[in-house]
């Protein structure tokens, strides 16, 4: 397992690195922003430590750059600022998980095994569907390249869409496949759910059947590009 | 006082506060009240003189021409033709239609066939001087015999006249009367009275002016005292705005003084702040020290259990600052529906091994009113909290409340939940329920705070779906 270390403090890189090494990963250290780029952007990590307070160039850029590029190395954040506004532009960016400093490093290294387990779940075909791309092992989905920020029941709403796209699906199927449970909440929650999944991917490529359902289908211009 | 009268006299004048000034908005507030005040008033002089003037005018000339008419009148009713059918005038006994060129005159004459017209008879006053008869009066008169019309003319010497001519037929022949008398009297007493009306009216305008300008100073002057005093708390010569003011400037005192003291207010709960973080760190930084010293065989554990304990108070006392130095602000809205968005997918990656579920419901127009950060912070924690807790499942659900400003948020988890009597001791500083579960605890207590900083409340409940329900009262609004 290699792993990139983007740490600009002395102190704590060396510690988590000689950590990282007892816990038997083999560890790059980075410590500035245009060096973690770079070393991200040629080597073939199976796991990156990023701070966020990295001198050059600062983390969040790093990785929006590396998500542009199309990289998908999972990335895990170190940060000082704990506030909920900073954590989520840092999942905003393409982060998998996120630390507040000053942590525990067993809590990073658990962390860390979750993120390279999930990265390394069974490979599954890629679900596409015109300009929509769904990638069940990542369970990332993106709109013509860009990255969808989905929550897990609208994740699970496009996934149900997308192997059965081009057939019309009732709503009591969705919401069946929508919640374990049958604890449904209230009688247009698939209005809701669909109404969100519209917004994020794009009105036209979900289509309502009346009475019957609703059907995910490529829009025209997608199709005629195919042919 | 800002400025002297003459310093601020002598940029008056060089700005041209009147004309050249008034593009460059907003420029002085003195500038505009006297612009406004002179330009209206001087237009309501000038606009009085002329029409002062004009019906002095025409009252004198009425008056005046009454005695032409009438003497056009009486040779009209008076002149005879002999047998030979030669004109026969009246006699009049005013001794200035003798005097020759005296300034009062009349004649008669006769129209031809061909419409010329032709002297018969006139006073001895004209001398062998005429009264010209124009031809557009001739044919005004010729239209309504026996009435006079009056008209402007020049007769001898030069002199302007005004005249009163009368056409009427005798015996089938065609006559004019003409009856004159000199107005430059008249008119010199028009233009001496237009003369004095400007006169009066100049003074007028200069002391009115004076007046408006001396007003517009005296009435703005609370303005400079309060600008005066603003400075002197600048300075620090004084704590709060103490002057008087008029009923329309107190308000504006008023307001300033409310920002001053929750400045000072804000800048005194910082200082405790600072106290209290300082004096929080002070006692793990002794131990930290001590143990060093003693090279304690448990120094890793106490090195954690001080740090994780600055960690929290630092934690703590930053969010508490952001808090208090927030709370003021007014007006912000923030929409609820991509807060819960963001906060719902950023969280069920953040407890993705749990493959956490947050069904979240919000109205799409339903706002926050307040910072969007404050938000995030309160609905962040509190998920944070309830997956932490949870078995799988979460619910949010905000709603606008019917009538008053204030909207409800919930937030349910299926998780074992809390006994009730516990619920209090909760929201105090750093308390947390069960050291097993990670967490920081103080995350509550954050939440309970800014809540209260929005004048909003927080209650504990027992969910429909198993653990703990939190609802939220705080202040919305629909977009």
């Amino acid at each position: 397992m290699r792993i990139l270390l983007a740490e600009d403090d002395p102190d704590l890189s060396r510690q988590l690195k000689t950590s990282l090494q007892d816990a038997g990963y083999v560890v790059d250290h980075a410590p500035d922003g245009e060096e973690a780029h770079f070393l991200g952007d040629t080597e073939p990590y199976d796991c990156v430590i990023l701070d966020l307070g990295l001198p050059k160039i600062d983390g969040v850029s790093v990785l929006e750059k590396w998500r542009r590029d199309g990289k998908t190395t999972p990335v895990l954040i170190l940060t000082a600022r704990g506030a909920w506004s900073d954590k989520v532009s840092g999942f905003d960016a393409g982060a998998d998980d996120y630390l507040t400093k000053p942590f525990h490093t067993e809590e990073l290294l658990a962390r860390l095994r979750a993120l390279v387990r999930r990265a390394a779940g069974h490979a599954q075909p890629l679900l596409v569907c015109g300009g929509v791309r769904l990638d069940p092992r990542a369970a990332r989905a993106s709109v013509n390249g860009e990255p969808l920020r989905l929550t897990s029941l609208e994740y699970r709403l496009l996934h149900y869409l997308m192997m059965h796209q081009n057939r019309v699906i009732s709503r009591t199927e969705l919401v069946e496949h929508l919640y374990d449970q049958d604890f449904d909440r209230d009688s247009n929650t698939i209005e809701v759910f669909m109404g969100r999944l519209r917004k994020k991917i794009g009105t036209d490529r979900i289509e309502t059947v009346r009475g019957l359902g609703y059907r995910l289908k490529p829009l025209a211009d997608e199709v005629s590009d195919l042919a | 006082m800002p400025e002297k009268p003459t310093g601020w006299l002598a940029s008056w004048l060089k700005r041209k506060v009147f004309w050249a000034d008034r593009s460059s908005q907003p420029g002085s507030l003195v500038g505009h009240l006297i612009r406004l005040a002179s330009v209206w008033f001087i237009l309501a002089l000038v606009v009085t003189s002329v029409t002062l003037t004009g019906f002095f005018h025409q009252a004198q000339l009425e008056r005046f021409q009454q005695n032409v008419g009438q003497l056009a009148d009486n040779l009209y009713s008076d002149t005879d033709l002999d047998m030979d059918g030669k004109i026969v005038p009246p006699s009049f006994f005013d001794t200035r239609t003798q005097r020759v060129y005296s300034g009062l005159y009349w004649q008669v004459s006769e129209v031809g066939a061909n419409g010329e017209v032709t002297v018969q008879s006139r006073s001895r006053s004209l001398w062998n001087d005429d009264v010209p008869v124009p031809a557009d009066v001739l044919a005004d008169i010729r239209a309504t015999p026996g009435r006079a019309s009056f008209y402007d003319v020049t007769g001898p010497q030069g002199a302007p006249l005004r005249a009163a001519a009368i056409y009427t037929l005798i015996k089938g022949r065609a006559f004019v009367f003409v009856a004159a008398e000199d107005r430059t009297m008249m008119d010199a007493g028009v233009r001496r009275f237009g003369f004095l009306i400007a006169i009066a009216m100049v003074i007028l305008a200069l002391g009115s002016l004076a007046a408006i300008f001396l007003q517009v100073r005296i009435g703005l002057r609370p303005l400079f005292k309060l600008t005066g005093e603003i400075h002197d708390v600048r300075e620090g010569r004084k704590v709060r705005l103490d002057g008087r003011y008029p009923t329309e400037i107190m308000p504006v005192a008023n307001q300033i003084n409310g920002f001053l003291d929750s400045n000072q207010e804000v800048l005194e709960r910082q200082r405790t702040h600072v106290g209290n973080l300082a004096h929080a760190l002070k006692t793990p930084l002794s131990v930290l020290l001590s143990s060093s010293q003693d090279a304690d065989e448990n120094l890793p554990d106490i090195v954690r259990r001080q740090t994780e304990t600055m960690r929290g108070q630092v934690d703590h006392h930053l969010r508490r600052a952001r808090a208090a130095a927030r709370s003021q602000t007014m007006g912000e809205r923030t929409p609820v529906e991509p807060v819960l968005d963001e906060l719902a997918v950023t969280l069920e990656q953040v407890f993705r091994s749990k493959d956490v579920v947050i069904d979240w419901r919000a109205p799409e127009d339903l706002a926050f009113r307040g910072e969007k950060q404050d938000f995030q912070e309160i609905i962040g924690n509190l998920i944070e909290n309830a997956c932490i807790w949870c078995r799988k499942n979460i619910r949010v659900t905000a709603v606008a409340e019917a009538d008053v400003p204030f909207m409800t948020v919930t937030v349910e988890d299926d998780g074992p939940g809390m006994p009730e009597e516990r619920y209090d001791e909760v929201l105090k500083r750093g308390a947390r329920l069960d050291e097993s579960a990670p967490g920081s605890g103080l995350g509550l207590s954050i939440v309970d705070e800014l809540v209260r900083a929005y004048g909003g409340e927080l209650t504990f409940d027992r969910a429909t779906i198993g653990g703990l329900k939190v609802t939220l009262k705080l202040p919305g609004a629909r977009v």
